[in-house]
């Protein structure tokens, strides 16, 4: 399994590469973009920190990577876009490719439709947007615009997961394992985030971060009369919706073994915009638990091993609501 | 104009009156709820004794999901040859399509990707033309996508009644559009935080449920979203009883209304 980091800085390349990266992700945000969507990304990513700034360094920052043998994949990943933005986006993926990307990384059919249809013989990645939750979505995405690869919902169990690999050997695959695991389905989720700076927080913050007051209500069918107590325990499990991302470090480590076993072919970390040295822990970590899969050890040892691993990387426990893959931590192994 | 009853359980059966010019039946966000086939064939059995068409509504699915949805969506092939199935997931559409279904897929709205956070509103106004018609707009008005979809038989695409507007102008004219009222879904997860809710021990992921969601709503508030939320089972929604202009202009050829939260 190679690890698929995100890479924001030429000059990070080298470090990067030597803690393990095998393959990098990331986008570029330029000034006439922004100026008519403020709010609205080109990829995913608001403006700020996680882009690069202009083609002549995102071309620099490939020919580094291939030197180290690395691929470089590039988001153009909104979950759409609409007519009047083709012709920006026509000169964005003109100067990506003449930057020298190995992969666009997408998400709306239709940029994928346009893509084909204007003769662009480009590698295509489908984004976790393109919500791929069985084999015969794999299967559309491959036949109708000739996907290479599919990242998957965070969403999806291992079981799923193998079902899907087996199904489609052919196409490769890559699976969260580090940082921000949503709680929604990205593909489906239509909230806009960002949508001011940091200094009007609530409109910056991610939506389902944001401090609700929530309540229950029987449906109108029911006859009974919510108890206090019933209440209580009811609401207890909804804050869940703003806490799951606060400290972005979610974690899905422990189920690398099965990840490997059912073939999945990278491991990537969310993580463009993060600092230097969080990227490097979070692939040297992942590097590591690699090694001690490649010597050879049980399912129960690699468990207690990633666990050891993660608690003294991170100085944090495992927690079940930062888990990527909750069952793996329910089983006693 | 189509006005058609959307239900997802029989009891809903209960709306329906005579000038409904069709009904939409199924599923569009958790395949624990897929209709059993049981009560798709008494839904096409209502159909036909009130000379009604019937559309299929389907969700996104897993393996596991999309083997139940198989059966029952050749069930629904066989029986109503023809007919509509509203399809929220390109898998759904890809087994449709190999199977050679004689059926009529529809764009979900799930799968017809807009902006739809209440939050948009409170900038809605002083953001550049550009990005306004951005989330007025969707991928539709691209030539390339809509050719794809014609390509493809999809000639009808579902939308929500967005809170900021919709602009149809610039959409391609061969495909027809619907349009849900009131209830627009916002965000959808398997990580459904109403299955277990009152339950001692509920976890976080994938868990068990005992469709909690037919007992329970959720309402959330916070001052910076300009309408509640509501979460109904893995979903949250809003709601927009505002009916838009270009309803009268004739841009939807099809209302449909949702009396209860699809879910």
């Amino acid at each position: 399994m190679k690890i698929l980091s995100p890479l924001d800085y030429t000059d990070d390349i080298g470090q990067l590469s030597d803690a393990g990266a095998g393959e990098f992700f990331c986008g570029l945000l330029n000034e006439e973009w922004y100026q008519k969507y403020p709010v609205i990304s080109i990829n995913r990513r608001p403006a700020g920190k996680g882009h690069f700034r202009n083609f002549e360094e995102l071309k620099v920052s490939v020919d580094e990577a291939h030197n180290f043998g690395a691929k470089v994949y590039f988001t153009v990943n909104e979950h759409y876009y609409v007519n009047a933005q083709y012709e920006m986006l026509k000169k964005h993926i003109d100067s990506a490719i003449g930057s020298g990307v190995d992969a666009f990384i997408l998400s709306d059919y239709g940029l994928m439709a346009w893509l084909r249809e204007n003769g662009y013989a480009v590698a295509i990645h489908i984004s976790t947007g393109g919500t791929v939750f069985n084999w015969r979505s794999a299967k559309f995405y491959c036949d109708e615009f000739g996907a290479e690869s599919i990242t998957f919902p965070r969403h999806l169990e291992l079981g799923e997961l193998k079902t899907i690999v087996e199904k489609m050997p052919d196409v490769d695959t890559s699976v969260f394992v580090l940082n921000s695991r949503c709680i929604n389905v990205d593909g489906y989720c239509t909230f806009q985030h960002g949508l001011a700076g940091k200094q009007v927080f609530p409109m910056f913050r991610n939506a389902c971060m944001l401090p609700y007051s929530v309540d229950v209500f029987f449906n109108k069918e029911e006859t009974e009369v919510i108890s206090s107590e019933l209440k209580e325990r009811i609401l207890e499990r909804q804050k869940v919706w703003e806490k799951v991302h606060v400290d972005d470090h979610p974690c899905g480590a422990c189920g690398m073994y099965e990840l490997r076993e059912i073939g999945i072919k990278s491991l990537k970390i969310v993580g463009r915009g993060n600092p230097l040295e969080r990227k490097i822990k979070d692939i040297t970590f992942l590097k590591r638990l690699i090694s001690v899969l490649d010597s050879d050890v049980s399912k129960a040892e690699f468990r207690n091993r990633s666990r050891r691993l993660y608690t003294e990387t991170y100085d944090r426990p495992c927690r079940e609501h930062m888990c990527y893959f909750p069952s793996v931590m329910e089983r006693n192994e | 104009m189509d006005q058609v009853l959307y239900i997802s359980k029989l009891s809903g059966l209960k709306y329906f009156q005579n000038d409904f010019t069709r009904i939409y039946f199924g599923q569009e966000f958790c395949e624990r709820l897929l209709p059993k086939i049981d009560d798709l064939e008494r839904m096409v059995a209502f159909s036909e004794e009130k000379d009604v068409p019937l559309t299929f509504v389907t969700p996104y699915v897993t393996d596991s999901g999309l083997a139940k949805l198989e059966n029952t969506i050749c069930f629904f092939a066989e029986k109503m040859t023809g007919a509509e199935v509203v399809f929220n997931d390109w898998g759904v559409y890809q087994f449709m399509e190999e199977n050679h279904l004689d059926v009529k897929p529809v764009l979900g709205r799930l799968l017809n990707k807009q902006k739809r956070g209440p939050r948009i509103m409170n900038i809605i106004d002083q953001v550049p033309k550009e990005t306004r018609d951005y989330y007025t707009g969707a991928s539709l008005d691209v030539q390339a996508a809509a050719g794809f979809l014609k390509k493809k038989g999809i000639l009808r695409v579902e939308f929500d009644n967005l809170l900021q507007g919709l602009d149809m102008s610039g959409l391609d004219k061969v495909i027809k559009r619907s349009l849900y009222m009131p209830y627009l879904f916002i965000s959808t997860t398997r990580f459904c935080l109403t299955a277990n809710c009152d339950a001692e021990n509920k976890g976080i992921g994938v868990v068990p449920c005992h469709k909690e969601c037919e007992k329970y709503t959720f309402n959330l508030v916070n001052p910076v979203m300009k309408v509640p939320l509501i979460r109904k089972g893995n979903t949250i929604f809003a709601v927009n009883e505002n009916i838009p202009e270009l309803v009268s202009r004739g841009e939807v050829d099809r209302i449909v209304i949702q009396p209860e939260i699809p879910l």
